[in-house]
């Protein structure tokens, strides 16, 4: 069993707690959040205990796990004090907001002897598990060329932490850093990085990026980033082989849809089910986190694929800013 | 009006096919024949379409004939377009325009010095897709534009099209052009500076298949062009052309040839897609039929198409040398 303290009760520490909550092998027993109101009442629809800092759970009692779901640029001082308290970690991605950050986090839990896990959560988004497992059968030959796009919805004016790009990283760090580990996943180190996009432009409200990777094995990827739609979040992969295409679109995969009439008889409001599945990624992959800690098997998202994700999303900032391909050591 | 005499130089490009039925299909024109360096070719087309076949082309260029549509091998452009010019034809010539931006400025210059027009062949560019998205651009419903990703993928044509003798080059030369005269004509704006990955691994042969392009614009418009040879041999369709527009006001998707029908066959138990969507080769052709007729500039220019070849060039050296090329 699993005691878990849940750090953060935005929308992912939220799904997170939920999640846990329901597994047979865990247990919520922290919701820590600085903002308390917000701690207390996610600890309370879990008939469990609110904090407004992890420290202050430490304190208090006993638990195993610690689930990072702050805003980014917290992530390191909190895996610092979960480390030092012996705590195993599971950190929403990205793993920090920058490089150095997120080497000195992968290093000071290898130091401190516990496992640090990185949501990296589309390894478990069975669309793209079935095209990481067809591009692995050798259906479409070998991979020459694969294109994908993450959007969403602008942020506007919206105040949340993640519209300030300088915290979040943008589309980049933030978005399409999903894509980048799903790739690394599939086709292993990325050589080269050039890319383009609204990071540190006069533009506000809203991020877009265009990044091409070049891959030690010759595949060539192509990522947008469009935190600009009006319509809603979004994903699309193509990928094209020497023997044939792959071609997936979240639009064209909804098994579900409702639409609710108005009274001029025209559609109202339109209801799309965020995962038509009995479980949900977000529960494949804390459960695999979870199962791992107990048999003591290594996660198949480690720290350094963390580290390795933001290396590339670095190298995309700096080629933005620079305007020159970034070549990876 | 008087129908306007065009005739065909070279079916080497099949694009040559459709121009042809334009040309048979359009009230405007008076279709005087073609000739090719292929007599052969030459011959099964005039009778297939019911036009004179001249053996040489100065025989079709000794004719009355006002306008010559050449389709031949890129390599050949220049010269073919340029004994059009001296014979005083107006000209439409085939995408690229040519191979070399040396070539491309003689051949607009000696169509200027001749007094005949120069038409590059951009057909997207009359496609109502295009046309409706430009419209909205320029009534300012994205705002200002921030950023475009585009794809111009296809089928390999085989050919002479991997020949770079013939074609000057791969998937890039003939897939970066089109796309980035709609990005040209939809922005208002110049490519200042182009950065490429291109490979050729798709068909690990001695030409370009594959190609990502990222094109900087003077206003700040960034954008990427994906000119491959990437669709499989059993793709339900040639291609396709798409332009994703991102704005500060909005966001807009053209997907030009989306008006198609699935069609599942068992007769030989293939999966194609039918497009039904308007023909812009068709409009294409009446628009150079027209601006000889009423004596008009070209809607497309010698000079779009020396500045989308520019682009295709650049990408080439990019990826030769690593780094980001500027176009002065």
């Amino acid at each position: 069993m699993q005691r878990v303290a849940v750090v953060g009760a935005g929308t992912m520490g939220r799904t997170h707690a939920n999640i846990y909550a329901s597994m047979p092998n865990s247990e919520v027993v922290a919701i820590c959040d600085l903002r308390i109101e917000a701690a207390q009442e996610l600890a309370d629809s879990l008939s469990t205990r609110a904090f407004a800092k992890l420290e202050d759970a430490l304190k208090e009692i006993e638990f195993d796990v610690v689930d990072i779901c702050t805003p980014t640029p917290t992530h390191l001082d909190n895996i610092k004090t979960a480390a030092a308290a012996g705590k195993h970690i599971a950190c929403e991605k990205p793993l920090a907001r920058t490089i150095s950050q997120a080497m000195e986090a992968q290093r000071i839990c290898e130091e401190a002897g516990v496992t640090l896990f990185v949501g990296h959560v589309v390894r478990w988004f069975p669309e793209y598990r079935r095209l990481k497992a067809l591009v692995d059968s050798g259906a479409i030959g070998e991979t020459v060329m694969v294109r994908a796009t993450r959007g969403n919805v602008a942020f506007g004016d919206s105040d949340n932490w993640f519209a300030n790009l300088q915290m979040s990283g943008g589309a980049v760090l933030d978005l399409i850093i999903h894509d980048i580990d799903w790739l690394r996943w599939c086709y292993g180190k990325v050589r080269r990085v050039y890319a383009k996009g609204l990071y540190a432009s006069q533009v506000s409200g809203m991020d877009h990026t265009l990044v091409t990777l070049r891959f030690d094995n010759g595949v060539i990827a192509h990522i947008e980033g469009n935190w600009a739609r009006p319509d809603g979040f979004r994903t699309e992969v193509e990928i094209a082989g020497t023997e044939g295409l792959l071609e997936y679109s979240s639009t064209k995969s909804m098994p579900l849809i409702i639409k609710h009439r108005s009274s001029d008889g025209t559609n109202a409001t339109t209801y799309v089910p965020d995962f038509v599945a009995t479980r949900t990624p977000y529960y494949c992959e804390l459960e695999h986190f979870s199962n791992c800690l107990e048999d003591g098997k290594t996660p198949d998202v480690t720290g350094e694929d963390g580290v390795e994700a933001i290396r590339i999303c670095e190298a995309a900032l700096k080629s933005i800013s620079t305007g020159e391909p970034i070549t990876l050591a | 009006m008087t129908p306007v005499k065009i005739g065909m130089m070279s079916f080497a490009h099949m694009h040559a096919f459709s121009y042809a039925a334009a040309l048979k299909e359009l009230d405007c024109v008076e279709f005087i024949g073609v000739a090719d360096d292929d007599k052969d070719r030459a011959k099964k087309v005039g009778s297939d379409l019911g036009v004179e076949s001249f053996a040489e082309y100065e025989d079709l260029l000794a004719t009355d004939v006002q306008g010559i549509i050449v389709c031949s091998e890129n390599i050949h452009h220049r010269r073919h377009v340029v004994v059009a010019a001296q014979h005083n034809k107006h000209v439409m010539c085939e995408k690229p325009l040519s191979v070399s931006n040396e070539d491309a400025e003689a051949m607009i210059e000696v169509c200027k010095r001749a007094n005949v027009k120069l038409l590059t062949a951009f057909p997207c560019r009359f496609h109502p897709a295009f046309l409706q998205l430009k419209q909205s651009v320029d009534n300012g419903d994205l705002g200002k534009l921030l950023a475009i990703k585009a794809t111009n993928q296809g089928k390999c044509p085989w050919g002479w099209f991997v020949d770079k003798s013939l074609s000057g080059g791969g998937a890039v030369i003939d897939h970066t052009v089109h796309v980035v005269d709609l990005m040209r004509c939809m922005s208002g704006s110049e490519p200042v500076r182009v950065y490429a990955e291109i490979d050729n691994r798709m068909h690990k042969k001695d030409f370009d298949d594959t190609g990502i392009l990222t094109v900087e614009f003077a206003n700040g418009l960034y954008a990427t062009v994906d000119a491959s040879w990437s669709r499989p041999k059993s793709y339900a369709t040639w291609g396709n052309v798409k332009l994703d527009v991102v704005g500060t006001d909005g966001i807009a998707a053209m997907n030009m040839f989306a008006q198609q029908i699935d069609g599942f066959y068992d007769k030989n138990m293939s999966y194609t897609y039918d497009y039904w969507g308007e023909n812009s080769d068709l409009n294409l052709v009446a628009s150079f039929a027209r601006c000889i007729g009423e004596d008009m500039a070209p809607e497309v220019t010698g000079e779009d198409g020396a500045r989308a070849l520019a682009v295709a060039l650049a990408a080439y050296e990019s990826a030769k040398t690593g780094k980001p090329v500027s176009l002065v």
